[in-house]
């Protein structure tokens, strides 16, 4: 996340001048007054205790401290039909007065993306107050003879891998897995990324991924007693989408776009390359979304950003950052919002390839 | 070890921390006597307030509230049949009928005891889980996750009820209704007919709700007077207490049983409690009185949702895996405080595991004595006229329903299995099953095809599987062994007024049978994947519906059509419902219980302010839950 960094270093430059700089002193008057005494009603479409939740709970206090006025946020968890009846409430509510917000992530936005039964709201015409990322790593068990991303093409033992849906936050792996040429059996179903990590625990299965703050919290564990070995990330996007760069908070280890380029001796393009790219702009890069409904109003989104930029500067947000999330940064909507877009809507070949490959290789009816 | 012990009690022993405790006692336990509302209600409302204190106290907060909730729960289970989940379904039959015979005291007492026996013993092995119970977590994969829930399963087919063709009927219908929404195991929608809000199927809560509460609360509005229907003895507490030292190896047994089920993350206290039941009335030596107020049942269910709730912390704390819903909270706020759960959490911070140990037990013995304390006088409750009691409880119902989903039809779902509810109780099929199937729908269906994919057919290998196989066969085996013992001892007690009779049984038994003829008809359209656990529901389903059907049983009594009574105030609550669409949440509850409260009890005058000041309770309710009713 090159541009995270590029924009910090912005930052120094002083939150205030950039602020003044970008919206101008009558701007910035009229957010700091937008969300004086209010409060801001926060759906998270997934059930208590899940990523969803504890991310949104994480960030609202330090939201509600840094932006102008210091609105109260009030979340509630609105789980079914995974995520999508919270997101049609949403929908249907759509008082566009800067005090509604859905807070979730690609579970909501890939079934827009494909026009699934029992959509009823659009993505495309919202605003985006905030955005974060949520990093994925992938690790393989020792006994695969995967210590290494040179080995990943040829594995001692099949690769197993062990997944919640296609359709969900597992797509971008699959996806890395097609564009790396992998030949992996993966075992869809799982009620959650817990119960996979166990099951690899277990060795039910040896091909992984879990998101940064658990990979930082649990898996490195495993890593130090030689039972896992982290292979590779999702990388992140420079300002363009293209997912060249390295994970913002796991520096360590290469990207998909790294490895890729280190298996196949050339650069990635091409349909398979694309649709990585925008699955992995909804699921990681902009892993838990804010969203705003249509025509909420510029001061709100502004708010958002300033408090967004000075949360980001919050010695207690990064300290505690990396414990909840990984340490990602913050992303004030009004900056990402074309980006997110994009993604949301990719080509009609990427599309037409993803349709393809989710009903005929993971059995997906859409 | 023993000094972060010792630190960690001397944390504890702070005197506003202690206080944070007992504020997430009272709510729990509050909560916790609220259909619907319990369990994960109580931490859920809590965890924000919890949020804002420090580590140490917001635990303490939401540690105080899971660990009294299943104790509680056990006062709408007794007094009104009404279990606030499905893991107090075993205390709503056997408790509630110690109510009916008036000896609601002497149910509660020895409830109460065995939740606190069985938190306590929770809480000692999460002490000892530190160094046990990640192997044994790790033993445990999909396969042995598979067995656990059909030995589930087995045992609540096999429980109540005088037939096993009816048990397994009832199990084999919740299976299929737990079949409805998107399979587990293939993106796949089954029997949601387009419909958005069946798109994650039903919602247990309603359905307990409405299969027991309803039910049961419309049985005691058609016979009217009060819920004890004998001389009601007050000092009955005592008698509890005696059951319990009397039966104490079926306690301790049943809170082992919730202790393992609590460690294994997935299958869970519904699963947990039924066992223990299950086992506590297959090892009775006389079974005459199972289901008719046996308190055997009773105490071992009451310890096992106790040890299960405090031990599903253990693969929580481990492996940041939640062994339950309530657990998953509790996890979520751990992360926020930047504490992170997993195989180094125990050991780096010893003190914060000793703190959350303590709270649990001290929350056991807190919560049970408290509401033991409080048990003479909630007990008089079942000498008051039922009326007064079901409005307040009905619309406490209503609300709990609508927790679930947030949907107006989650109250048309409610009404819905509230007539089945009743019209099983009264062709006598028992209900228990159909809740368990129901919840074991999932487990079982999702392990299944990750163990077979995973494994191919080598998971029945595995030593754990065989041993649990074997336990289900003895299981079934003893189980018809007792049935046929039964009928051969059974004697024609059918006299020519009852043949004459509409039989109930029978429509029902059709019913079943079309609906299982039909569901077979629908999953053959669906892919192999999704149309296996639909198939292995409904043909047991169809076969043994047939066997109710054609096959007229030595012995067997005609079940007659139930009191014009019953069908009237269910008619009633089904208007009331049908209204909240036109009217509006308030208004149609107000005007269902002052027409409720006329026909059914003697205030009068009194109904007015009797009704307002229910809706502003549950109004209040509302607003605590942040729910927006219509």
């Amino acid at each position: 996340m090159i541009r995270h960094l590029s924009r910090r270093e912005a930052l120094a430059l002083g939150a205030a001048t950039t602020a003044a700089a970008a919206m101008g002193p009558a701007r910035f008057a009229r957010a700091a007054d937008f969300y004086a005494g209010k409060t801001i009603d926060v759906i998270v479409p997934f059930a208590p205790g899940g990523a969803g939740e504890v991310t949104t709970r994480f960030v609202t206090p330090f939201l509600s401290k840094h932006i102008p006025g210091n609105p109260t946020f009030n979340v509630t968890t609105m789980p079914g039909g995974g995520s999508i009846l919270g997101a049609n409430q949403f929908e249907k509510q759509g008082k566009n007065d800067g005090l509604l917000i859905l807070s979730t992530t690609s579970s909501t936005a890939f079934p827009f993306m494909f026009k699934q039964q029992g959509v009823d709201y659009n993505l495309a015409n919202k605003a985006i107050g905030y955005t974060i990322a949520i990093g994925p790593v992938v690790y393989s068990a020792p006994d695969t003879g995967v210590l290494k991303p040179a080995d990943l093409l040829k594995p001692k033992v099949p690769l197993v891998y062990g997944g919640i849906a296609a359709t969900g936050s597992d797509l971008p792996v699959l996806l890395s897995f097609e564009l790396l040429g992998l030949n992996v059996k993966t075992v869809l179903g799982f009620p959650g990324r817990g119960p996979i990590r166990l099951a690899f625990e277990r060795g039910e299965t040896n091909f992984d991924f879990q998101f940064t703050s658990v990979y930082l919290t649990q898996v490195k564990a495993l890593v130090d007693a030689k039972k896992a070995v982290p292979l590779y990330t999702g990388g992140s996007s420079d300002a363009k989408g293209n997912f060249v760069g390295r994970d913002a908070v796991v520096k360590e280890l290469p990207s998909a776009y790294e490895v890729y380029k280190e298996l196949h001796k050339k650069e990635p393009s091409g349909v398979v390359w694309d649709a990585f790219q925008a699955a992995s702009a909804l699921t990681f890069e902009y892993g838990i979304t804010g969203w705003m409904p249509a025509g909420t109003p510029q001061e709100a989104i502004d708010a958002f950003a300033i408090g967004v930029e000075k949360a980001n500067a919050d010695p207690d947000f990064q300290t505690k950052g990396k414990q909840v999330t990984g340490g990602y940064p913050l992303q004030a909507g009004k900056k990402v919002a074309g980006t997110v877009k994009k993604a949301l809507s990719p080509s009609a070949d990427v599309t037409n390839y993803l349709r393809d490959l989710l009903t005929k290789k993971y059995n997906v009816k859409l | 070890m023993w000094e972060a012990a010792g630190t960690a009690l001397f944390a504890f022993a702070d005197p506003y921390r202690m206080s944070m405790l007992i504020v997430g006692l009272l709510a729990g336990g509050i909560i916790g006597m609220m259909p619907g509302l319990g369990g994960i209600g109580a931490v859920s409302i809590l965890l924000p307030f919890a949020l804002t204190l420090d580590p140490f106290s917001g635990l303490a907060v939401l540690l105080g509230a899971t660990g009294v909730v299943y104790t509680s729960d056990t006062i709408a289970a007794i007094l009104f049949g009404t279990p606030t989940s499905a893991s107090s379904g075993p205390t709503a039959i056997e408790g509630f009928a110690m109510a009916q015979q008036g000896e609601a005291g002497r149910a509660l007492g020895g409830a109460f005891l065995a939740s606190m026996i069985g938190g306590l013993i929770g809480a000692f092995v999460l002490t000892l889980s530190i160094p046990i119970a990640g192997p044994l977590v790790l033993a445990l994969g999909t396969g042995e996750l598979l067995m656990l829930a059909i030995v589930g399963l087995a045992y609540a087919s096999g429980l109540v009820g005088d037939s096993p063709i009816k048990g397994i009927l009832s199990a084999a219908l919740g299976l299929f209704l737990g079949t409805v929404g998107v399979a587990p195991s293939a993106p796949e929608l089954r029997f949601t007919f387009g419909a958005p809000y069946l798109l994650d199927g039903f919602a247990l809560t309603i359905l307990a709700l409405g299969l027991f509460g309803v039910a049961e609360v419309i049985v005691m509005l058609g016979q009217g007077g009060a819920i004890a229907q004998q001389q009601f003895k007050l000092s009955g507490w005592a008698q509890g207490v005696r059951d319990v030292a009397r039966h104490w190896r079926v306690v301790a047994s049943g809170s082992l049983i919730g202790v393992i089920f609590g460690v294994i993350p997935a299958v869970g206290a519904s699963a947990s409690t039924w066992i223990a039941y299950g086992q506590a009335v297959s090892t009775a030596k006389d079974k005459s009185k199972v289901g008719k107020g046996d308190p055997r049942g009773m105490l071992a269910a009451e310890g096992a949702n106790n040890a299960t709730i405090t031990t599903d912390l253990v693969p929580t704390l481990l492996f940041a895996v939640p062994g339950g819903p309530a657990a998953a909270v509790v996890l979520g706020a751990l992360f926020v405080y930047g504490f992170y759960p997993g195989p180094r959490f125990v050991q780096m911070n010893l003190d914060l595991m000793f703190l959350i140990v303590w709270s649990s037990a001290l929350s056991a013995v807190l919560g049970a004595a408290l509401c033991f304390a409080a048990s003479p006088w909630i007990a008089r409750i079942t000498r008051v006229d039922f009326a007064l009691v079901a409005a307040p409880l009905i619309a406490v119902i209503l609300l709990g329903s609508f927790e679930a989903k947030k949907s107006v039809l989650d109250f048309a779902t409610l009404f819905a299995f509230g007539v089945l509810g009743w019209l099983m109780k009264r062709a006598q099929w028992p209900r228990a099953p159909l809740l368990v199937g129901f919840v074991l729908t999932d487990p079982i269906e999702r392990n299944f095809w990750l163990a077979y994919q995973l494994h191919g057919w080598n998971w029945l290998k595995s030593p754990i599987v065989i041993g649990l196989i074997v336990v289900v066969a003895i299981h079934i085996a003893l189980t018809f062994r007792r049935a046929i013992m039964t009928r051969l001892t059974a004697q024609p007690t059918a006299t020519a007024a009852d043949e004459r009779r509409f039989d109930l049984g029978l429509l029902l038994a059709v019913a079943a049978t079309a609906l299982f003829a039909s569901g077979i008809a629908m999953s053959l359209r669906l892919a192999f994947d999704s149309l296996l656990v639909p198939m292995l529901a409904a043909i047991p389903g169809l076969v043994a519906a047939l066997a109710l059907v054609f096959v007229r049983r030595r012995g067997t009594t005609a079940v007659p059509w139930p009191p014009t009574q019953e069908a009237g105030q269910l008619g009633l609550l089904g208007l009331g419902i049908a209204g909240i669409p036109v009217a509006g949440f308030f208004p149609a509850l107000g005007a269902y219980l002052t027409i409720m409260l006329w026909s059914r009890s003697r205030l009068r005058l009194l109904i007015v302010p009797y009704v307002g000041a229910i809706l502003l309770a549950v109004y209040g309710l509302s607003r605590a839950f942040n729910l927006h009713l219509p």
